[in-house]
């Protein structure tokens, strides 16, 4: 168990930047996920934590100890990549031996190490086999295991879900945190699932063009995104955008959607007189009686798991995702319908940057 | 229903390859689709899906059984005399020309007006957000441009049948339930009928009125995604539909007492037990010949908070517009999930229960249903 601190971490490639002022600060033992769309360089940050690629500037901590210019077998960091990495011509057990034995450990303590880390994994019964004759998630299992067997302080995960079957991320990503928490590394763990990210992270760092833009809580992001950016990159269906320009109003800021002006509430007074995206995510929409909502029309129902999501449009043509349980669905296509929210669920979004504006931004 | 405008009967594939051993692809497939109708074939790689939708498109030869639109045998008939509309690999469009002319192409039999064509060619670019594309070429658009324009293609045709494979693959999240919702409507507006294949299930539910679930080239089940997810056929259907999956256990039969239990893996402390008289007479008949069963309880059908039966939380994780709750039971890992938040830290007590109107009874050996609720299968 350590802390990690990550110090205005700089590097680029042929002189593109891809990594820029990156600063994290970890607790002991917490689960920082990197998140993230392909192509902004979570797996170049896990590589220059790792030490296998150098930086151009910033520092790295571990235990308030530099690191940064200290060899990668020297920093008590472990990795596991997607695509496994196992040494082929090696057993399970060999391969998760292989950071305790180049430790020179042998042994009765050696063989302690992997059944124990072997158990925790439910792989214990797969030791002899060799990488070619493990399905896809006792590679993944081994591959973690072999991680996890030298105990480091510090544990990177490269989408280490990315390369399973379904079923077998789920029962990842529900057995993925005790089994961590239990091992007491400290870890960063990436990926480019928003739903992995939430069910794992204590914190989520959202990494976009090489930047950290956001840094808390699953919650945090959630409910209260930094950017129109950060907002998109979570939910299924994404958070609905209108096109709106909020006003002074009699008791405070209102905009007009279709034929309905809603009151937004004096708290959005930053907002009033420049062109905003109004975000409403889908579940927090409810399709009622068409009095007192936005007028729309049911365009389409399309059930999304025990969910249905339902397309509405309203009278001037903006189409609008609203997603409730199932066994609550009530609008059917072509019927008229109302569309209501509640004030608290709104995001007001700055149209020209996507900087989020008005009440609960930048909190 | 109106009268069947696809009929499949008896319909097998078979691939011959050289020095090598046959591969029965598809086996004695027979289902039928009404005029209007979606439906989805549904299955992972190898299952026939694709191998499928190529008889019908005319691809494949069909190896044996027949295959009738709107009355007419159709498997000896070139693909372009089908009466058939097409987007799928292996079907691209014309390189040479344009988006916006690969599109009009299409309406060329219609002989209509210069303007008239194209305003059906900027109203299927604006369905499917390719306007921006139109003026493009072929080689130098992504695969994800690439599907969009060919579906735009085959949506703008009249046809009989429209065939779709994976029609919003590639598509970004974004952009995805917002067309899937523009490409429901399209075609029931229309009432077409169409037969789209693809591997997620999440496609399939949103899109289709019923889905046909394949593995190892036979047809598990055709239903509404409704029917799957309430009344699966087999224990396959029943695990390879919804998400999470379906938790799956083996269970002894327990009877006495006027009461009847399944004790999953024998044991005592995950035991479901009931009143016989919660259980309709017809599925205790048919238990009475099982003392073994496979039990299946959807993740969405276990109520948290009602004391029943207790498990340790071993994770409890907010996905903004559900929870996914495991509890640890008698060695046995349970996946819950509801809309709301729940308060229940890891390591505490999670008191659950499940009705017996929500349980899944599959035979132990054969895996096929037994009842689902309180019916019989």
């Amino acid at each position: 168990m350590a802390r990690l601190e990550l110090k205005a971490l700089a590097k680029s490639f042929k002189g593109n930047a891809v990594l820029s002022d990156i600063s994290l600060s970890t607790a002991q033992g917490e689960i920082v996920v990197i998140f993230g769309p392909s192509g902004t360089g979570k797996t170049v940050l896990l590589r220059l934590i790792a030490g296998v690629d150098d930086l151009d500037r910033g520092a790295i901590l571990v235990d308030g100890r530099d690191v940064t210019d200290v060899a990668p077998d020297r920093r008590d960091i472990g990795m596991a990549f997607q695509n496994f990495a196992l040494f082929p011509h090696m057993s399970a057990f060999d391969n998760i031996a292989s950071p305790l034995t180049a430790r020179r450990m042998n042994g009765q303590a050696m063989r302690d190490g992997v059944m124990g880390v072997a158990r925790m994994l439910k792989i214990d019964h797969v030791l002899d086999h060799a990488p070619r004759e493990l399905s896809n998630g006792q590679k993944q299992r081994t591959a973690l295991a072999r991680a996890l067997a030298g105990s480091p302080k510090i544990l990177l995960l490269d989408d280490p879900l990315r390369n399973v079957d379904a079923k077998l991320r789920y029962e990842m990503r529900l057995e993925l945190p005790p089994l961590l928490k239990q091992s007491g590394a400290t870890v960063l763990y990436v990926t480019q699932d928003y739903k992995e990210a939430m069910a794992l992270a204590d914190r989520i760092a959202v990494l976009i063009d090489g930047r950290f833009v956001q840094v808390a809580s699953s919650e945090e992001i959630y409910l209260n995104p930094a950017s129109v950016r950060v907002a998109r990159l979570f939910g299924d269906p994404t958070i609905n955008l209108i096109e709106v320009v909020p006003r002074e109003s009699a008791v405070g800021v209102a905009v007009s959607i279709g034929n309905k002006v809603l009151e937004l509430g004096a708290g959005h007074r930053a907002a009033v007189g420049r062109p905003a995206l109004l975000g409403v995510r889908p579940e927090a929409m409810r399709i009622g009686a068409p009095n007192g909502g936005i007028a729309a029309r049911v365009i389409a129902v399309t059930p999304l798991n025990e969910r249905a999501v339902t397309l509405l449009k309203t009278q001037d043509g903006q189409e609008i995702l609203a997603s409730q349980p199932a066994q609550d669905r009530t609008a059917e296509p072509d019927s008229d319908v109302g569309i209501h929210f509640d004030e608290k669920d709104i995001l007001l979004f700055d149209q020209s940057n996507g900087a989020r504006i008005g009440a609960g931004a930048g909190a | 229903m109106t009268a069947a405008v696809l009929t499949l009967d008896s319909v097998d594939k078979i691939y011959r390859p050289r020095r090598k051993r046959p591969v029965h692809a598809v086996k004695a497939l027979s289902f039928a689709i009404a005029q209007g109708e979606i439906v989805a074939l549904l299955g992972s790689s190898g299952c026939g899906k694709t191998s499928t939708l190529r008889m019908i498109a005319g691809f494949e030869d069909v190896t044996q059984g027949a295959i009738a639109l709107g009355g007419r045998i159709i498997q000896e008939l070139p693909p372009a005399r089908r009466g058939v509309a097409m987007a799928f690999e292996g079907y691209s469009l014309y390189p040479p020309l344009t988006v916006r002319d690969n599109i009009a192409f299409a309406l060329k039999s219609e002989k209509l007006g210069k303007a008239e064509e194209s305003k059906r060619v900027q109203d299927m670019a604006a369905l499917l957000e390719i306007g921006d594309i139109l003026d493009r070429y072929p080689s130098s658009m992504s695969g994800g441009q690439q599907q969009r324009a060919s579906l735009g293609r085959a949506l703008v045709r009249k046809a009989d049948l429209y065939l779709l494979d994976e029609p919003m693959g590639q598509l970004e999240p974004q952009l995805r339930a917002v067309l899937r919702g523009r490409l429901k409507h399209y075609l029931r507006e229309r009432g077409m009928t169409a037969v789209l294949v693809t591997h997620d299930q999440t496609e399939a539910n949103a899109l289709a009125d019923r889905i046909a679930v394949m593995e190892d080239g036979v047809l598990q089940q055709i239903a509404t995604p409704r029917d799957l997810k309430e009344r699966p056929a087999n224990l396959f259907v029943g695990s390879f539909i919804g998400e999470p999956p379906m938790n799956v256990f083996p269970a002894h039969v327990q009877r006495g007492n006027g009461r009847i239990g399944f004790a999953i893996d024998g044991s005592e402390d995950l035991a479901f037990n009931y009143a016989e008289s919660e259980i309709a007479a017809p599925v205790r008949s048919a238990l009475a010949a099982h003392a073994t069963i496979t039990v299946g309880i959807r993740p969405h059908a276990i109520r948290l908070g009602q004391a029943r039966l207790t498990g340790k939380v071993l994770s409890n994780q907010w996905l903004g517009d559900q929870t996914h709750v495991a509890a640890q039971v008698a060695g046995r890992t349970i996946v819950a999930v509801a809309h709301s938040r729940v308060d229940a830290r890891i390591g505490a007590a999670l008191p659950f229960d499940v009705a017996a109107g929500d349980l899944h009874l599959f035979d132990a050996q054969s895996g096929r249903a037994i009842a689902h609720g309180g019916s019989l299968a």
